[in-house]
């Protein structure tokens, strides 16, 4: 079964560890976890990801910086970017709003089903 | 003067027949001072001579005898005179009257003024007291704000996190299965402990932050309508009647839909909750034209809100609008509701004002301005 690859970039252990236990206990995902931003560039070429979670504030280099470096690789242009934020409140992630240049971003603290939920409806797209 | 004339023809006659000398002479004091007093100065004068005349008249038909003719001219012109001092006297004495009067009246015209002066005046002190109070209580209520939002924004990031790391390790174990029903409620219970507190966090987040107004023209007896059925679950677990009385035909107004079922969700959830053993919950709207000093004139959107409940305790209105004050128990308030909703009405233009009615039950009014001109 080809699983979905995933990259989840997050300066806080625990949170990247939670969420590949997660999703990799629900045998479609295969997870690489990345506490250093800086390093985020360099694991997403060799893991080559369908889709990036990626934490929007990081001590060194926060989430949109990365975004835009990932970007500048042609065969990481179009991989999708659901950005996690810990200082929007829930209702601002719903609808129109929820799109930073083109990509979701989900309001932590996030529940599973939320996360999978969001994760399947990029992919698809 | 033709009363005094009268009069003095009277005494002369009755001075003639009863030949009583002084005694009946000094009554034509009575025409005199009568003259004087209604007639004025030269009246007095005037019928004082023709009393005095009179007198020799009457003296001279009784053929009055006097050692000196000159005794009787004498005599006529010192009761003349003596009529003419009591004439002048007389007409002083009125003009000064009317005088005295005149200046009472001028002065208590002045007093009634200075009284009405000063009643605007401490009207007018009172009015800019209370602008002043208000003031005062903008300022604090906008320092709490700064200081909930520079809170809100330093809390979020520190905690949301750690939140995360317990919501996904909750998530875990409840999606692994292996784990008795009493250990899965514990975890659930654990799920449910993050919402919370992460709904708090937001609450705090979006009340120091509050986002734009997407102004939509929207019909408000509809919102009302949405906002009912998103809490029905919680009237009917309270037992409670809803009575609609909604003016058909509202004008449409410029609405935040989400933001304003926000605020009739919270109303009507706090109605359920001063009603746990049932009630009537009563939703009004009208279209009323509003007049007086303190607001523009014009048509407004009333929606009245109103329960069966114990009401609210009147030390409690004065602060019911703030942050973080609350009248439920610990855990089951965050004392944000009512002041996020009387700052999503006042981003609209609109007001809440929050009271008890006659029957007892608390009462929220909401007014709203039929155009955008006045929001903030």
């Amino acid at each position: 079964m080809n699983r979905k690859r995933i990259l989840v970039i997050d300066d806080e252990p625990s949170i990247t560890r939670g969420i590949k236990l997660n999703l990799e206990a629900l045998g479609t995902f295969e997870i690489r976890q990345v506490n250093q931003a800086p390093d985020a560039v360099q694991s997403a070429l060799e893991f080559k990801p369908d889709l990036i979670l990626l934490d929007v504030m990081m001590p060194e280099m926060d989430g949109g910086e990365v975004a835009a470096r990932l970007r500048e690789i042609p065969s990481l242009k179009d991989t999708p970017i659901i950005f996690l934020t810990a200082i929007v409140a829930h209702e601002e992630t719903q609808g129109g709003e929820a799109y930073i240049g083109g990509e979701d971003y989900l309001a932590k603290p996030v529940d599973l089903g939320t996360l999978v939920q969001a994760i399947q409806h990029r992919l698809i797209e | 003067m033709a009363v005094s004339l009268g009069m003095v023809l009277v005494v002369a006659v009755v001075d003639y027949l009863t030949g009583l000398e002084i005694s009946v002479s000094l009554l034509y004091l009575v025409p005199v001072c009568w003259s004087a007093w209604f007639g004025g100065r030269s009246a007095g004068l005037f019928v004082a001579a023709v009393s005095a005349a009179a007198w020799l008249g009457h003296e001279m038909l009784l053929n009055s005898l006097f050692d000196h003719p000159w005794v009787l001219a004498w005599n006529t012109l010192t009761l003349g005179v003596s009529f003419a001092l009591v004439a002048v006297l007389m007409a002083t004495l009125e003009l000064t009257q009317k005088n005295l009067e005149a200046t009472v009246a001028k002065r208590s015209a002045k007093l009634r003024e200075e009284v009405m002066e000063r009643r605007q005046a401490e009207e007018q002190l009172r009015h800019v007291n209370a602008e002043l109070q208000q003031t005062q209580m903008q300022l604090i209520e906008a320092a709490k704000m700064e200081m909930v939002g520079r809170m809100a924004a330093g809390v979020a990031h520190e905690v949301k996190n750690p939140l995360m790391i317990l919501g996904m390790g909750a998530d875990y174990f409840l999606q692994r299965q292996a784990t008795s029903n009493a250990e899965a409620s514990l975890l659930q219970d654990m799920k449910d402990a993050v919402r919370r507190a992460t709904h708090i966090i937001n609450l705090m987040l979006d009340f120091s932050k509050p986002r734009p107004l997407h102004l939509v023209p929207e019909d408000l007896n509809t919102l009302v309508i949405n906002s009912l059925d998103l809490v029905r679950h919680l009237l009917l677990k309270h037992s409670i009647e809803v009575v609609r009385e909604l003016q058909a035909n509202l004008p449409v107004l410029p609405l935040d839909r989400t933001r304003l079922e926000h605020v009739f969700v919270n109303l009507f959830t706090n109605a359920a909750q001063a009603m746990p053993i049932g009630g009537t919950l009563t939703v009004r709207s009208s279209l009323q034209e509003v007049s007086g000093v303190s607001s523009d004139p014009g048509p407004r959107v009333m929606l009245e809100i109103e329960d069966t409940g114990p009401g609210i305790r009147p030390e409690h209105l004065p602060k019911i609008f703030e942050a973080f004050y609350t009248t439920k128990p610990p855990g089951q308030g965050t004392g944000l509701g009512l002041a996020i909703v009387r700052r999503i009405l006042h981003i609209h233009g609109a007001n809440i004002v929050l009271g008890n009615h006659s029957e007892g039950g608390a009462r929220a009014t909401l007014t709203f301005n039929l155009t955008p001109k006045s929001l903030s």
